[in-house]
């Protein structure tokens, strides 16, 4: 289960609808004990990806590092990775399946005509062929 | 010895240590020495063909290991070694 606090449900959800109608992303860091992850701080992150992001997202790894770095000094874990579906549900597509990494939780927040929808937290397998679905609570 | 930063989620697989100094003067030696000490971290980085996960980057301080020499990049003992994924995604492929 994951818990993302008010503030950084905010920061997320404002991104998403700032951004639109191109997809955002960023990271969640906070703490993860006994099964339960909290996030306490998102932290926005350019959109790489290198064509119509309308569609399709991508993080530097360097701001991976970055943030992971960041997370370590506040002795903050990185929990995991957010992005939004503009005008599409906040389900984990084939191309976020492929593109997953196995360790995170991965939150899709669905923003509609700029408004927000709704959001899923998935978690990706390791063969990236399935992303189960994990109880998410915001703003909280 | 070189450090490595262990990534939060694989923790748990290392005796739940942030970080690990070992030995070796290659990254790939340290990556080596570091899934013979903790087994059970291997499956996590490297896939049934031995090699290392399409998603997993290593870095050497601020350098990406694809554009030194990838495995037989040197470390020194004052280097740090991170663990980076590779992250994308979005609703449609292209």
């Amino acid at each position: 289960m994951v818990r993302i606090e008010t503030q950084p449900w905010e920061t997320m959800v404002e991104h998403a609808r700032r951004v639109y109608p191109n997809e955002c992303c960023g990271v969640m860091l906070g703490k993860a004990s006994n099964g339960e992850k909290r996030v306490s701080r998102a932290v926005p992150l350019d959109n790489a990806w290198q064509g119509e992001q309308r569609a399709r997202y991508e993080l530097r790894p360097e701001d991976l590092l970055a943030a992971e770095r960041e997370a370590r000094a506040q002795g903050l874990e990185l929990i995991g990775i957010y992005h939004s579906h503009p005008d599409c549900d906040a389900y984990f597509s084939e191309t976020d399946l492929k593109n997953s990494c196995p360790w995170y939780s991965f939150v899709v927040l669905s923003i509609q005509r700029g408004a927000f929808g709704h959001a899923n937290s998935w978690l990706p397998n390791a063969e990236q062929t399935a992303a189960e679905k994990e109880e998410l609570i915001c703003g909280e | 010895m070189a450090k490595i930063l262990i990534p939060t989620p694989l923790r748990q697989y290392a005796g739940r240590q942030d970080a690990v100094e070992l030995n070796g003067s290659t990254v790939g030696e340290v990556l080596d020495a570091l899934t013979s000490s903790f087994q059970d971290l291997r499956r996590h980085l490297y896939n049934d063909e031995g090699r290392l996960r399409s998603f997993v980057n290593v870095y050497v301080n601020d350098e990406d290991i694809r554009y030194l020499s990838k495995d037989a990049t040197p470390v020194g003992e004052n280097d740090t070694i991170s663990i980076v994924p590779s992250i994308a995604g979005g609703l449609h492929a292209g």
